[in-house]
């Protein structure tokens, strides 16, 4: 599978899954749909870990300090996985992976040379060594335990939008 | 050709106008149809009831009655099953008697892989009358395989529209034994079935094993409805 | 609370449950709509029989070096930073899993599905310990307040209405009573979060258990089971032996064949991938994680004939195309685990005399081995169980009778007529003498059978 096609492959299956998708092209880009996705005047967990979180934290008036008290999680991911449509979130480098749990709200940056083209791709890489904690999310949070109708948001988020840079 | 009709213990005590059919359908087809006389029941009852021994006492006695070389048909799916798969496991600490069973395996034939296979009868412009609906009676789809043949034979019916059945594969409550201990399960699936035959408007009902097809109707007498329930035997038979 | 088994009643629930228009709107409902998810889910999958034999080679070859695979799996989670425990049974479960809670002072604890802690009664032996256990799967919520046991092992509450929810949520929770799926289910998200924040515990079962890396393997929806597994500062996890994968790298070929057999879905929305504690600079994990692995018998099952049973990965989807569960529900099967994996897990568990009128809850129709992701024989195993069932001496004396009768009779032409003329004279008697359970849904029998009508 080309770059391209994982790609296309990847936005497909996210938005199936019901995530809000978004393409940008550089870091510009970025800063503008998260001024759009993001809703500015509520509290907004960003690690500031990686170099693009750090591009981005200075945007949000209202930081939380704790994802727990968060209402918005902005944070870049460790990949994703073209054939489900999935991020994938680790515990590596001092990131907490129940950050993109708490918040009603959880906006993950990916980057494009980030995509697994499949869930083998993706074990084959991390199998020699895994994470203590590795999430594959795919989609926002969801049951079916009534009836079988589907609710969003149960104990995770309602809404996930997934920023490919 | 020389072929040994297996009638079954409930076609030939319950449903013989079933058998009778199969018998004129075979001749039609150019088949000579042997009736063994010494023929009973291939033991289905207690094989499925887990009583092992007893089944392979009517097993055994099937294959010696049935012995040789000639094809072997019958008018139900869940007795050529019985044979094909199930004979094997009864005899697997008996060589020569397993010999037997995966001959007689091969050798058997459910009537409408018969009449497709081998009769093509399918290609013989036999007539049909009305709507017809099928129930896909679970041996012969799952156990067997068999789920095209009747659905071939229905459509060649000249004069006749078929109209499918939702869930046609859904189990009718049958189950042999099971109508037995757990009826008012039984009767509800059953139920069920019949309310699916309803709603196809179809004026007959028909199917590849005479137990389902009596459970069928009995659960249409329940609900006063007036669905014909025959043997695809028989419907094939009315119109050669 | 504690639930005895009724599984010896299984007929009187059966015809309990029939009398319940709610109980099997909502089965049919449900069933039916699982099933064309399913039927959609799997539907354009590439290779899906190459993929369903590639699990079931897999699953084979972890029961047929099941110790060794069990050890492996110990000595990379114990690297890994968990501590783990071997329970031989329910009680030394119960028991492990009380005093590590106790010996830490856990007194609030969050629990996410599973299915093996149902089977030890897990829930009971904590709250006679003074400990308050909730459960956080919407569903096991649901149960719980209502004082019931799941009746489905992916979707425990598949037998209520929205209707009969909106009112237990009014009575219990004080809030305004609705019956939309969306506000029960943000109620139920705004009552459980007060609680995942406070725990002093976190309970999970695990889907599955990577021999070579010692993780363990969750697929969750709701979000409940990564709550509990990485806010609580201690994690307890209970799972069986058989839920081992050789490896982690085994895994995929699963993660595309449970969420679409289970709920028609190309994946759960999260799969957790745990190894270990938290390690130095991690902000995420437990600082204690305790595995408990559960035999409660297993070992002797996989010792037997019906050993194939053990490589069931909890999908469900035999449950929702059996026509005796669709019509009767999770209930009435009397234990933890209904359906056809149900009813013959049950049976080896518990053993023949607690449970053998389940090994006849089945019309033998294969349905279940249709569908079955990982090629379990279903049909097989349960036949396999009604000999047993024979052979132990459970089964109706009259039956026996019976069925010696129709061994003789069937070897003997000529008393097999004899029957058949006696049958034909008799019926009307046979149908009065309370026949009329089977020979009052029969014929009666032709007054010349097919053996004389032919030359």
């Amino acid at each position: 599978m080309s770059g391209a096609d994982a790609e296309r492959l990847f936005l497909e299956n996210a938005a199936i899954a019901a995530a809000g998708t978004h393409v940008v092209s550089d870091r510009g880009d970025l800063l503008a749909v998260l001024g759009e996705v993001v809703e500015m005047d509520s509290p907004v967990y960003c690690p500031g870990v990686t170099e693009l979180e750090q591009a981005a934290a200075p945007l949000f008036p209202v930081r939380a300090a704790d994802y727990a008290a968060a209402a918005v999680t902005v944070e870049e991911v460790f990949g994703a996985i073209a054939e489900t449509g999935t991020i994938v979130c680790v515990s590596v480098g001092g990131r907490a992976v129940q950050a993109g749990l708490l918040p009603a709200h959880h906006v993950a940056i990916v980057r494009r040379e980030r995509i697994f083209a499949t869930l083998d791709d993706l074990f084959a890489a991390v199998s020699d060594d895994p994470p203590t904690n590795m999430t594959l999310v795919t989609g926002p949070s969801r049951t079916a335990d009534i009836e079988l109708t589907l609710a969003i948001g149960v104990h995770g988020p309602e809404k996930l939008d997934i920023i490919l840079v | 050709m020389r072929v040994l009709l297996f009638g079954t213990c409930l076609v030939d005590t319950f449903f013989p106008e079933a058998g009778e059919a199969t018998v004129r359908l075979l001749r039609r087809f150019g088949a000579e149809p042997v009736f063994p006389r010494g023929q009973t029941c291939c033991g289905q009852p207690a094989f499925n009831a887990g009583y092992e021994s007893q089944a392979r006492a009517a097993a055994g006695h099937f294959l010696r009655v049935f012995d040789g070389d000639d094809p072997i048909v019958t008018p139900s799916g869940s007795c050529a099953a019985m044979v094909k798969r199930h004979y094997p496991e009864l005899f697997r600490d008996d060589p020569k008697m397993l010999e037997k069973a995966r001959r007689a395996g091969e050798r058997i034939h459910e009537l409408t892989q018969f009449l497709v296979h081998v009769a093509k009868a399918h290609e013989a412009g036999l007539r049909g009358k009305g709507t017809i609906t099928y129930h896909a009676s679970c041996h012969l789809t799952r156990s067997l395989g068999v789920r095209e043949e009747p659905l071939t034979l229905l459509a060649s019916l000249k004069g006749a529209t078929f109209l499918p059945m939702p869930d046609a594969t859904r189990c009718c409550g049958f189950g042999g034994t099971f109508m037995a201990k757990l009826p008012e399960i039984s009767c509800a699936l059953a139920d069920e079935k019949a309310a699916s035959i309803e709603a196809t408007g179809a004026d007959t009902v028909t199917g590849c094993d005479a137990g389902c097809l009596m459970n069928i109707a009995d659960a249409m007498r329940r609900r006063k409805t007036n669905i014909r329930v025959a043997h695809i035997a028989q419907l094939l038979a009315e119109g050669l | 609370m504690s639930h005895e088994q009724t599984s010896l009643a299984f007929r009187e629930n059966t015809v309990r449950a029939l009398n319940d228009p709610a109980l099997r709107a909502a089965m049919k409902q449900a069933t039916d709509t699982f099933g064309t998810k399913r039927a959609n889910a799997l539907a354009p999958v590439a290779g899906l029989e190459a993929l369903r034999d590639r699990a079931s080679a897999i699953r084979e070859d972890v029961l047929a070096n099941l110790p060794m695979y069990v050890d492996r799996f110990v000595a990379s989670a114990t690297r890994a930073g968990a501590t783990v425990h071997r329970a031989a049974d329910a009680a030394s479960a119960r028991e492990i899993i009380r005093k590590i809670l106790a010996d830490r002072g856990a007194r609030r604890i969050v629990k996410g599905k599973s299915m093996v802690s149902e089977e030890v009664d897990l829930n009971s032996h904590l709250e006679a310990a003074g400990m308050e256990v909730v459960e956080t799967d919407l569903g096991e919520y649901i149960i719980q307040m209502e004082g019931e046991t799941p009746s489905h092992i992916i979707v425990p509450a598949i037998h209520k209405n929205r209707r009969q929810v909106g009112r237990l949520f009014a009575d219990r929770l004080g809030v305004p009573y609705s019956d939309d799926p969306q506000v029960l289910t943000k109620i139920a998200r705004k009552a459980l979060r007060e609680k995942f924040l406070s725990a002093d515990a976190g309970i999970s079962g695990a889907n599955f258990a990577a021999t070579d890396t010692g993780s363990l393997v969750l697929l969750t929806n709701e979000g409940n089971g990564r709550m509990v597994t990485s806010v609580p500062k201690l994690h307890v996890a209970i799972l069986s032996i058989e839920k081992m994968l050789p490896s982690l790298a085994d895994l995929p070929a699963f993660l595309r064949l449970l969420p679409r057999s289970a709920t028609g879905q190309t994946i759960s929305c999260y799969v957790s991938v745990i190894t270990g504690t938290r390690k130095a600079g991690d902000a995420t994990g437990a600082e204690e994680l305790h595995i408990v692995l559960l035999d409660n018998g297993r070992t002797e099952i996989l010792a037997g004939e019906s050993r194939d049973i053990l490589k069931c990965i909890r999908c469900g989807a035999c449950m929702n195309v059996c026509p005796v569960y669709r019509t009767v529900g999770g209930h009435a099967y009397g234990w933890t685990y209904p359906g056809p994996m149900g009813l013959i897990l049950t049976t080896l568990l518990t053993g023949m005399e607690k449970a053998h009128p389940l090994v006849d809850a089945s019309t033998l129709c294969g349905a279940c081995v249709d569908v079955c992701p990982v090629r379990v024989p279903l049909v097989d195993l349960i036949l396999g169980l009604r000999r047993r069932k024979v052979l132990e001496r459970f089964s109706d004396p009259r039956e026996r009778r019976g069925m010696d009768a129709f061994a003789k009779a069937a070897a003997k032409p000529a008393l097999f007529a004899l029957g058949q003329r006696l049958a034909g004279a008799f019926w009307p008697i046979v149908r009065a003498l309370g026949g009329k359970d089977v020979a009052g849904r029969m014929p009666a029998p032709a007054k010349t059978p097919l053996r004389r009508r032919l030359p």
